[in-house]
């Protein structure tokens, strides 16, 4: 069972989805995230467990990201790998058996399409045990405030690539902290710095996927 | 560009140091309307409107190389537009453009499109034609074709995150795409060239270059941004101001010669990286300082930025990637009046 797990952590790591994959191309034609999961769940493997197996794949990724080791392809297949494993426990969360640690609604600001940074943001934290609500890109704020009033106590992902759009964060915090001024937003984006995104009034900031964990880790959970 | 900044600039490329260092800026929208006064889809849509600012900055600001100088475009919707992209355009937002194929599967359905016909490229350079005579007037020249570069594009047309994994799943599908779209821009960059005598450069903007290891971009980008480049062309200028400590060693081997980056490196380390062949417009952190900072912050930093700079040469004082909103004429004065010492 230990064997499973270490395999689905290598597979989330490596970025190996599932058999069909070729990539990486020295795991091709193996058996990938997808089908070790189904094994793990046959052999009774607990969905914690699983899920740690996740953490810890996308935790040393995470790092080799952080050391230019990889870039942002191998990241997101990582999190594609992800992907496939939480498919198999999506009945653990909906029954209770995996309790998720909250709601996170996420997007892309109005006015910028780039969704790269948000799908790993995404998956990461998905694949971290919160439940998350990708309302996708160019995301107004009317939109964010709709959600957040369907989804108490939930926080605030805001992504943004575009120089340009950064006048569009900072409003759609404006608006949001207007209509729920305890809802708690942090942002991301290759524009921003943790001074621009504490001047726009945000509650934190996160330079990659794992900074975003750690970041709605302290201040998320209630 | 006048005859006498196009000449410095080509000093500069070739290795002279010029003293006072020159400045130069990327300039477009949304800077430029915001600073002229009218909104960003009067400047789209009002030919009258859009070169009367750019003539306005380049008048106010005569010691400033603004690049690539009367870029005519209709922001990320140019290129994509041609390949039957849906554009929006907010009243007084940057525009965008939609997705055209939606996986790797729908590639080789995308078409090589006709860039004097298609999209919005013939009012791109039916602008420049009617506004050329009172733009050589002015003293000016049509100095540079400009396209978005090839990642970027292809970003646009099926989305960022699956053009990045089907690089890792399907690596000859890519291949399929960044060669029609290449295709597509050597004829676009062709017929600006051959409508306007006077360019002798060539501008492409791609920041999706840093989101790729090294191994991804010499398989998918080296290639294709070195067939762009033209080495006939004495002006090859580059733009990505993502991350680009992994892609700056191979600017010469994409045959860039002038380079403007992100905020994030310094010019000596790119200088190193580059081994002080390529030419670097920078780096002054555009939005915290050049923009937000107050007179002292902007000159402080400058000075700061400079005094790092042992050789001067191959140096264009600048910001790290384009001019942001909300910069104003004192900070831009302050700005070129502190490099001039």
């Amino acid at each position: 069972m230990s064997e499973l797990i270490e395999k689905i952590g290598i597979c989330v790591e490596r970025g190996k989805v599932n058999k069909a994959s070729p990539f990486p191309p020295d795991m091709k034609g193996l058996d990938g995230a997808d089908e070790y999961t189904k094994l793990a769940i046959e052999a009774k493997t607990s969905a914690d467990a699983i899920l740690q197996a996740c953490n810890d794949g996308m935790q040393r990724v995470g790092e080799k990201f952080g050391k230019n080791l990889v870039f942002v392809p191998e990241l997101l297949m990582a999190a594609k790998a992800m992907h496939a494993v939480m498919a198999h426990l999506k009945p653990f969360f909906q029954s209770g058996t995996v309790k998720t640690k909250g709601t996170f609604i996420l997007g892309t600001v109005a006015g910028d399409l780039h969704d790269i940074g948000k799908n790993l943001v995404s998956m990461v934290i998905e694949g971290n045990g919160w439940k998350v609500i990708d309302l996708g890109v160019d995301v107004k704020a009317p939109r964010f405030i709709q959600k957040i009033s369907e989804n108490p106590g939930c926080v605030v992902g805001l992504s943004a690539l575009l120089t340009t759009t950064i006048a569009n964060m900072a409003n759609t915090i404006k608006e949001i902290k207007t209509t729920s001024p305890t809802t708690k937003v942090i942002v991301g984006g290759a524009p921003l710095t943790a001074g621009s995104a504490q001047e726009m009034g945000a509650d934190g900031y996160a330079r990659d996927p794992q900074a975003a964990v750690a970041l709605l880790n302290s201040i998320g959970v209630s | 560009m006048t005859d006498k900044q196009w000449e410095l600039l080509k000093r500069v490329v070739n290795g002279e140091t010029i003293s006072p260092l020159p400045v130069g800026f990327i300039v477009d929208c949304p800077w430029l309307p915001n600073w002229y006064g009218c909104s960003i889809l009067d400047y789209f849509t009002n030919d009258e409107l859009w070169l009367s600012a750019n003539l306005k900055a380049m008048n106010d600001f005569p010691d400033v190389m603004f690049l690539p100088g009367f870029w005519s475009e209709y922001g990320m919707c140019t290129e994509p537009s041609a390949f039957g992209a849906r554009c929006s355009f907010p009243a007084n937002e940057f525009p965008h453009a939609h997705r055209v194929i939606s996986s790797a599967d729908e590639i080789n359905s995308v078409e090589v499109p006709n860039p004097a016909t298609d999209g919005l490229l013939p009012f791109v350079l039916n602008r420049l034609k009617l506004a050329q005579p009172k733009i050589e007037a002015a003293g000016h020249k049509i100095r540079f074709a400009v396209a978005r570069g090839p990642l970027n594009i292809a970003s646009y047309l099926m989305g960022s995150t699956e053009l990045l994994t089907t690089m890792m799943m399907e690596p000859d599908k890519v291949h399929t795409f960044m060669k029609t779209i290449t295709t597509f821009l050597k004829n676009w960059l062709n017929l600006q060239r051959e409508t306007f005598p006077s360019i002798d450069g060539i501008l492409l903007l791609d920041d999706i270059i840093g989101f790729l290891g090294e191994d991804e971009f010499r398989t998918f980008g080296l290639p294709y941004f070195k067939e762009l480049f033209d080495p006939s062309v004495q002006i090859r200028f580059l733009h990505n101001d993502a991350p680009c400590s992994t892609s700056a060693p191979l600017l010469p081997k994409m045959n860039v010669n002038l380079f403007n980056m992100g905020f994030d490196v310094s010019l000596k380390n790119l200088k190193e990286i580059t081994h002080n062949k390529v030419t670097l417009l920078g780096n002054l952190p555009p939005r915290d300082v050049l923009a937000k900072g107050d007179a002292i912050d902007i000159k402080e930093k400058t000075i700061n930025m400079l005094a790092t700079l042992e050789d001067k040469s191959r140096i264009i004082v600048s910001c790290g990637g384009g001019m942001p909103p909300g910069v104003t004429s004192e900070s831009i004065n302050l700005f070129v009046k502190t490099v001039q010492g």
